[in-house]
């Protein structure tokens, strides 16, 4: 009589394959050598912090970059008659030799709502002087009040006050000061030729100091109050040459830009409205090609890694050529073994991204929040004419993460490919024989 | 039989076990040899590319400030003065001890020049410059701008009120060639003086702040404006080669002792004259060291791997091999001569491969423009986007140290394991 028993039996053990074993059966055979487990996952977990860590590291200098190259004295975008750029010539002034209404301009513009600040400048070049030193220097007119909120080289200022409208004050950059051996409340002789052609030269008294790290402008500008420049040049108040605006994030300067052109080009003002991206497109091709090097990054980091995998694993199998012949034997198919070895990878792969991940984000909030300062070893440098400090800032990235995570999986599944296979192909008989 | 003969003898079979080893796991070997091959390959061109393109900032970077050395007043530096410029006899003293043999080798160019800050006009508008009074055919083998020129000529010896000014400049003060423009600066006297000058030629150096401040006229004009006559505020050095800087400033000090004592002149290397571009190189440098640090922690994790799965396969060997006399720490180094022997003749194949790749750049530069675009600029320096790789045997042996450092140090550990083997044990159990 034939029982149905042995069938049953079967097909309990086919149900218990169908409920996956694999993973199970995998993880175990990671257990059984703990060491090499551990060291190989820690090849990998280690790759899993260099490119999260390198490339948060490279983002962080980026963001800085762009932070600098737009905040710290430029807005991301300027707005300028339309033939002030290149020349920046002192007669193109918004609006014409007529100039346009400040205020409401201001006014449209702060509506926007992506935009934070926006402030009026004027510019002049001349020479400022001691009496007994005499340089050259670029004159910015400012709104003091506006160009807090836009700017951030005047604050905090390295010593003295802001300067009060009305009252011939002005700061100078730390280098000039230094250069002219000039100090706080000293009067500065400013010339500079005024719009109707004239010389103009009046007594200014220093009131303050700033630094903005940069070479050129610390040895360079002079701040005054956007009145008093006016006054000095001879233009009416009604003239100014640049609107700086700061928008939300650096990024979107573009399309605000475009919004302020539908808003603005309607009057019948000619004006430009540039965005950083088209003032700097060095930088922006810059960050691109930073963008492109992250995944070569990953690729060059993943690619050494995966020997190491693909070693541990073919050792691995070799070593249970028996094991793998008993399943076989047993009835479990090559396509099964193979999925073992598949299973036991990315096990292997939750293991290392545990350990990358435990290595990686406490150094990653460390170094984001209260990053080293690496100012003792390194001075300032600049990128594009942009300031970066020296410190070892990272940024989030977390798409960046999780695309690092799978690349770790793709490796630990691509080098268990060639041992998957060839543990599918043991020969059961042969090898229980001991041959 | 003298007593070397059997430490010879175990030496060769420590050595012949090895070898035997890991030719017994060629599979294993080839793996772990491959990574080394690769990581050693990428080590050497990647440090050629770098250590050339530095080369190339370091050259472009002097060449628009004041060479790999320069010579100046102490003060200058700083105060940025007429008043503490280089008197005439110093500078014919220094230009003498340039052109000493012992000097002269290693020297491309010598410019003296002197830089002051002034303010040009036009009747478009007012700019501070920048203003460099230079000898017109010194500065021509002293600086690349004058290769730079897009209208126009750079200055020639018999020029008188010439400027060659930036395309920056020219923008910002409508100026075309032959225009004229005023410069305005303070002179010896402490008066402000003007002068009247012709634009004869227009450069575009690609550096912003070149292009927009920079006037080079002759220095007899500026001697003649200012009231400095042949004084210069600085005497720029630009060398063959950056690793002569050293050698040919501990000279000069030595040849301008009188006036160095007398704090007329010191002598400056580029480094400490232009901090933001060794910092660029530095910070540059910092990341490779920092990619090439973790690939190789990569790379040393793979062969403890190797090494220690192999120890522990041969349990039995060395079981057997202490049972018949060999030592725990000769077992151990038969252990460490593997992975010495492995990491030297991957790490030997992969710096070969390197080089050749190296090699194969050296000529023409591997062009990087279609990613970099042409105006990068790091702390002032425009970069190249075709970077010629430079060989540096220095960089050589420190890969190949680098590299036995790490095999030895993966090593170490699978070695202690093998050492410390319990013969008895060991061999106790058929298989």
């Amino acid at each position: 009589m034939r029982s149905p028993a042995p069938v049953r039996t079967f097909g309990g053990l086919k149900l218990s394959f169908a409920e996956s074993p694999w993973l199970h059966i995998g993880w175990r055979n990671l257990g059984r050598n703990r060491k090499r487990t551990v060291l190989t996952a820690l090849g990998l977990a280690v790759g899993f912090f260099a490119v999260v860590f390198i490339v948060g590291w490279s983002q962080g200098i980026m963001v800085e970059m762009v932070e600098n190259a737009t905040s710290l004295v430029n807005g991301q975008i300027e707005i300028h008659a339309a033939d002030y750029r290149p020349e920046r010539s002192l007669y193109d002034t918004i609006g014409g030799r007529a100039g346009t209404d400040v205020d409401a301009l201001l006014r449209t513009i702060d509506a926007d709502p992506s935009v934070v600040a926006a402030a009026p400048r004027v510019y002049a070049g001349g020479l400022i002087s001691t009496g007994q030193a005499t340089l050259a220097g670029m004159f910015m007119g400012i709104d003091p009040e506006r160009e807090l909120t836009l700017s951030r080289f005047l604050d905090p200022l390295v010593e003295g006050r802001m300067p009060e409208p009305g009252r011939n004050e002005l700061l100078i950059g730390e280098e000039m000061a230094r250069q002219l051996s000039a100090r706080l409340d000293d009067e500065l002789v400013v010339v500079a030729s005024g719009a109707d052609g004239s010389m103009a030269n009046d007594l200014f008294t220093l009131v303050g100091v700033f630094r903005t790290g940069l070479a050129e402008l610390d040895g360079s500008f002079a701040v005054m109050p956007l009145g008093d420049l006016q006054t000095l040049l001879v233009l009416a108040p009604s003239r100014i040459h640049e609107i700086a605006v700061a928008t939300t994030d650096p990024w979107i300067a573009e399309t605000t830009a475009a919004g302020l052109d539908d808003v603005l080009s309607s009057s019948d003002r000619a004006i430009e409205i540039v965005p950083w991206t088209t003032l700097n497109p060095a930088m922006v091709d810059y960050v691109a090609l930073g963008e492109a090097m992250y995944f070569l990054i990953i690729i060059v980091v993943f690619s050494i890694a995966i020997f190491g995998v693909a070693n541990t694993m073919v050792m691995a199998t070799y070593e249970r050529r028996r094991e793998f012949a008993v399943m076989l034997a047993l009835g479990a198919t090559p396509r099964a073994v193979g999925t073992v070895v598949l299973h036991e990878a990315v096990a292997l792969g939750v293991v290392s991204l545990v350990l990358g991940a435990v290595m990686t984000f406490p150094l990653m909030v460390w170094f984001h929040t209260a990053p080293p300062d690496m100012s003792w070893a390194i001075g300032d440098v600049t990128i594009m004419g942009a300031l970066l400090s020296p410190s070892l800032r990272v940024e989030y990235d977390v798409p960046f993460w999780i695309v690092s995570a799978m690349a770790l999986f793709v490796t630990t599944i691509l080098a268990s490919l060639l041992p998957a296979w060839r543990a599918a192909r043991v020969p059961p008989a042969d090898t229980l024989s001991g041959l | 039989m003298t007593p070397t003969r059997p430490r010879l003898l175990h030496v060769r079979i420590i050595v012949v076990l090895a070898m035997r080893n890991l030719r017994r796991q060629m599979r294993r070997t080839m793996l772990t040899a491959a990574v080394m091959v690769i990581g050693g390959a990428l080590l050497v061109f990647s440090f050629a590319v770098s250590d050339g393109s530095h080369e190339d900032w370091i050259d472009s970077g002097i060449r628009t400030s004041t060479g790999h050395l320069t010579i100046e007043q102490p003060d200058f530096r700083l105060s940025r003065k007429i008043e503490d410029r280089l008197a005439t006899d110093v500078r014919w003293e220094t230009e003498r001890a340039l052109a000493s043999p012992e000097i002269a080798q290693h020297v491309v160019a010598v410019s003296s020049r002197l830089s002051i800050s002034a303010l040009a006009s036009s009747a478009a508008g007012a700019r501070p410059a920048q203003v460099l009074a230079v000898d017109p055919v010194a500065e021509a083998r002293f600086s690349t701008l004058d290769d730079q020129v897009v209208e126009g000529r750079y200055l020639e010896p018999d020029d008188r009120l010439a400027a060659y000014i930036g395309v920056g400049l020219a923008a910002s003060l409508e100026l075309r060639l032959g225009s004229r423009l005023v410069v305005q600066a303070q002179g010896t006297d402490q008066e402000i003086a003007a002068q009247l000058l012709r634009v004869v030629g227009i450069f575009r150096s690609g550096v912003p702040e070149v292009d927009q401040t920079v006037v080079h006229i002759p220095l007899q004009t500026a001697g003649e404006w200012l009231g400095s006559a042949h004084d210069v505020t600085n005497v720029g050095v630009v060398l063959r080669d950056s690793t002569a800087v050293a050698v040919v400033a501990a000279h000069l000090e030595h040849a301008l002792v009188d006036p160095i004592e007398r704090g007329d002149a010191r002598v400056m290397g580029w480094r400490e004259a232009n901090p933001a571009l060794a910092a660029a190189i530095a910070i540059d440098s910092f990341g490779n060291y920092l990619i090439f640090g973790i690939l190789f922690i990569i790379i040393a994790f793979g062969i403890v791997n190797t090494v220690l799965m192999s120890v522990l396969h041969r349990h039995r060997e060395f079981g057997v091999l202490q049972a018949l006399g060999l030592t725990p720490g000769q077992t151990g180094t038969i252990v460490l001569v593997e992975g010495l022997t492995l990491t030297a003749v991957s790490g030997f194949i992969g710096v070969t491969l390197g080089l050749l790749a190296t090699w194969y750049f050296i000529g023409d530069g591997l062009d990087m423009s279609a990613l970099m675009g042409e105006d990068m600029t790091f702390s002032g320096v425009v970069i190249d986007p075709v970077m010629v790789p430079q060989f540096r045997l220095v960089r050589i042996v420190q890969i190949l140290t680098f590299i036995l450092f790490i095999g030895a140090v993966a090593s170490i550990y699978p070695a202690l394991r093998a050492a410390k083997i319990d013969v008895a044990e060991s061999m106790k159990f058929e298989r």
